[in-house]
């Protein structure tokens, strides 16, 4: 029988195989997409009204991107899903930028529920619920300081406008995007495949825009799983070196690349949690790292936007760039105010900590329950 | 700044293990230099800091490696759960040997010096014999060639045979005091070093549930 250190070798795809496997989960994911676009183009303008007026109410907009998001645990999916949205024309840019916001928000349930698997040893459970619950708060301020903004002076769309009519053209036009001409083919392919099973109408428009959906969250948890196992030495290499050392900026350019690499702020932060249970990192290290993965989890978005040939989906996701980027600018510079999600979340994990059912409740209140009233109220 | 930290490195785990083998070399820097004043007379005031600063050295990577194993667990998921807690048992003992190293020239400060001993060629051959092996160990711990592993173990065994037979006999040895309580507690020290560079080894050679496990389950925790 062998000893435990011998027992390690698994059948392990080379790098270049992974590296091409993950090239072709990239292009499938904007056939999805693009797919997605194409069926609530497909759909008639009449159900496209009554899917989307629902979300005119900005505050029942953010509420419909926090329970989305939670819903798939996956911003990336969900972004990607209402820039396909804004692309389609179904939903203007005013409507989506508060989805957008919500969707920051939702992408931390997934962190604070790794923390609760921690829950029944004290110790480790402070530690993680903060590093959780620090991504969360550190959102909600950042949407509540700038969704009012935004609705007041629409600061970040216009601004989001500028930058996409220098890269692609003015709102109402249409530019020529490479991708939309190189994912063409499948979707025209699938479009005849549901058309030759009899599908027309709003039912393609449903089947299309059902099958893009698979094909989107399919294709994401594969790019994640592969990008993750890709470039798994080298980030764990990157913590120890990092985050040993303290926090700031290059701890904030981690938590950037990773996610950029491997398509998924949840990954990133969830991957902290364990790590501050430990006493590995604390808070102030795990910090800008999350800050990072705000900002890295935005490219999913920006790709998708590659596949539209509307500058509206281009401009939604610059959206979410800036709104992120402008976050870390309001609150990170300013000593004091940069404590602030960290004492709130030091704060609730001392209360989690003594009433641990309050932890539970917290989540689900902050992830379902306020979502869906707010929905189920402001609609 | 930051991508440099994004090249292509070692695994993990290869890193971790790298480390562990610089403990183990630390650990024989520390066991040959206090012998040194133990069994040839050196000065012990000289060496004692070059311990001190080598078994702080080792304390420390101990210390950074359970972060860094927690970090391999955090990236790679479970996979690889049993050699994390496989390493998080030897460097502990690797750990161990360290301090059994400092408790040996600690014996300087009673007054201890075999240099002049009528069996310090005896000792001394024992002192090369445990320095040899923590080297083989090491050499171990980058080849895990298991056949070798097996062979070291058993080697292993046999010498704390030998060395536990030492200790009875000078338990009940009619030798004076200051003759047979330094090299019932050397013996003892020994015995205790051998018996963690086996328990570093078993990581090579068993199962980690029977890590750490003499024969039959007779347990190994007499650190």
């Amino acid at each position: 029988m062998n000893g435990t250190l011998l027992n390690r070798e698994t059948r392990e795809l080379t790098p270049v195989v992974r590296g091409a496997f993950v090239l072709g989960l990239i292009y499938l994911f904007l056939v999805g997409v693009s797919l997605l676009e194409t069926g609530i183009g497909d759909m008639g303008a009449d159900v496209q009204e009554s899917l989307f007026s629902s979300v005119s109410n900005p505050l029942a907009g953010l509420f419909v991107g926090v329970l989305g998001t939670v819903l798939v645990q996956s911003s990336s999916a969900s972004t990607s899903v209402i820039v396909a949205l804004v692309a389609s024309g179904a939903l203007s840019v005013e409507a989506a930028v508060p989805m957008i916001m919500g969707a920051n928000i939702g992408t931390t349930v997934t962190n604070t529920l790794v923390a609760l698997g921690s829950v029944r040893r004290s110790a480790e459970f402070r530690r993680a619920f903060a590093a959780a619950t620090v991504h969360d708060f550190f959102n909600i301020i950042t949407v509540a300081i700038l969704l009012p903004v935004e609705l007041v002076t629409g600061i970040l769309s216009s601004a989001a406008e500028s930058i996409s009519s220098l890269l692609v053209g003015s709102a109402g036009t249409e530019w020529k995007s490479p991708i939309k001409g190189a994912v063409k083919a499948p979707v025209d392919w699938i479009e005849d495949a549901w058309s030759s099973l009899g599908a027309g109408g709003n039912a393609l428009g449903v089947f299309l825009v059902v099958t893009g959906l698979v094909i989107i969250l399919g294709a994401l948890v594969l790019i994640t799983r592969n990008m993750r196992r890709l470039i798994a030495a080298r980030v764990e290499t990157v913590l120890n070196n990092v985050l040993g050392r303290g926090g700031g900026l290059v701890a904030m350019a981690v938590g950037l690349l990773v996610t950029i690499a491997v398509q998924s702020s949840s990954i990133t932060t969830s991957i902290m949690i364990p790590l501050a249970a430990a006493g590995v990192v604390t808070l102030q290290n795990i910090y800008p790292v999350t800050l990072g993965a705000n900002v890295g989890t935005t490219i999913t978005a920006l790709l998708a936007a590659l596949a539209s040939s509307r500058p509206e989906a281009l401009t939604v996701a610059i959206v979410h760039t800036l709104f992120n980027v402008a976050g870390i600018l309001i609150l990170y510079p300013p000593p004091g105010i940069r404590e602030l999600p960290m004492r709130l979340a030091e704060g609730l994990a001392e209360i989690a900590v003594r009433r641990q059912a309050w932890a539970f409740g917290y989540t689900f209140l902050m992830f379902i329950i306020i979502p869906l009233a707010g929905i189920a109220l402001l609609r | 700044m930051v991508l440099h930290l994004f090249r292509k490195s070692e695994d993990g785990l290869e890193q971790i293990a790298n480390r562990t083998i610089a403990m183990l070399t630390d650990a024989r820097h520390s066991f040959d230099l206090a012998h040194t004043a133990l069994l040839s007379g050196a000065d012990a005031g000289t060496i004692r800091e070059d311990v001190h600063e080598t078994d702080t050295r080792i304390n420390q990577a101990e210390q950074q490696l359970r972060g860094q194993l927690v970090t391999h667990l955090a990236v790679h998921g479970t996979v690889d759960t049993a050699a994390v807690l496989s390493y998080t048992l030897l460097i502990k003992k690797i750990e161990r040997i360290g301090d059994q190293v400092k408790n040996i020239l600690d014996m300087t400060d009673e007054g201890v010096d075999l240099s002049d001993a009528p069996d310090v060629q005896e000792l001394t051959a024992y002192r090369r014999t445990i320095s040899n092996m923590i080297g083989e160990v090491a050499d171990l711990m980058a080849d895990h060639d298991e056949q070798e592993a097996a062979e070291f173990r058993e080697r292993a065994d046999a010498l704390k045979k030998e060395i536990e037979q030492k200790i009875r006999e000078y338990m009940h040895s009619d030798e004076p005091g200051h003759v047979a309580v330094p090299r019932a507690i050397l013996y003892r020290y020994w015995k205790r070093i051998v018996a963690n560079l086996g328990g570093v080894i078993s990581s090579i050679t068993e199962p980690l549930q029977h890590q750490d496990y003499y024969d039959e389950g007779a347990t190994d925790i007499e650190d």
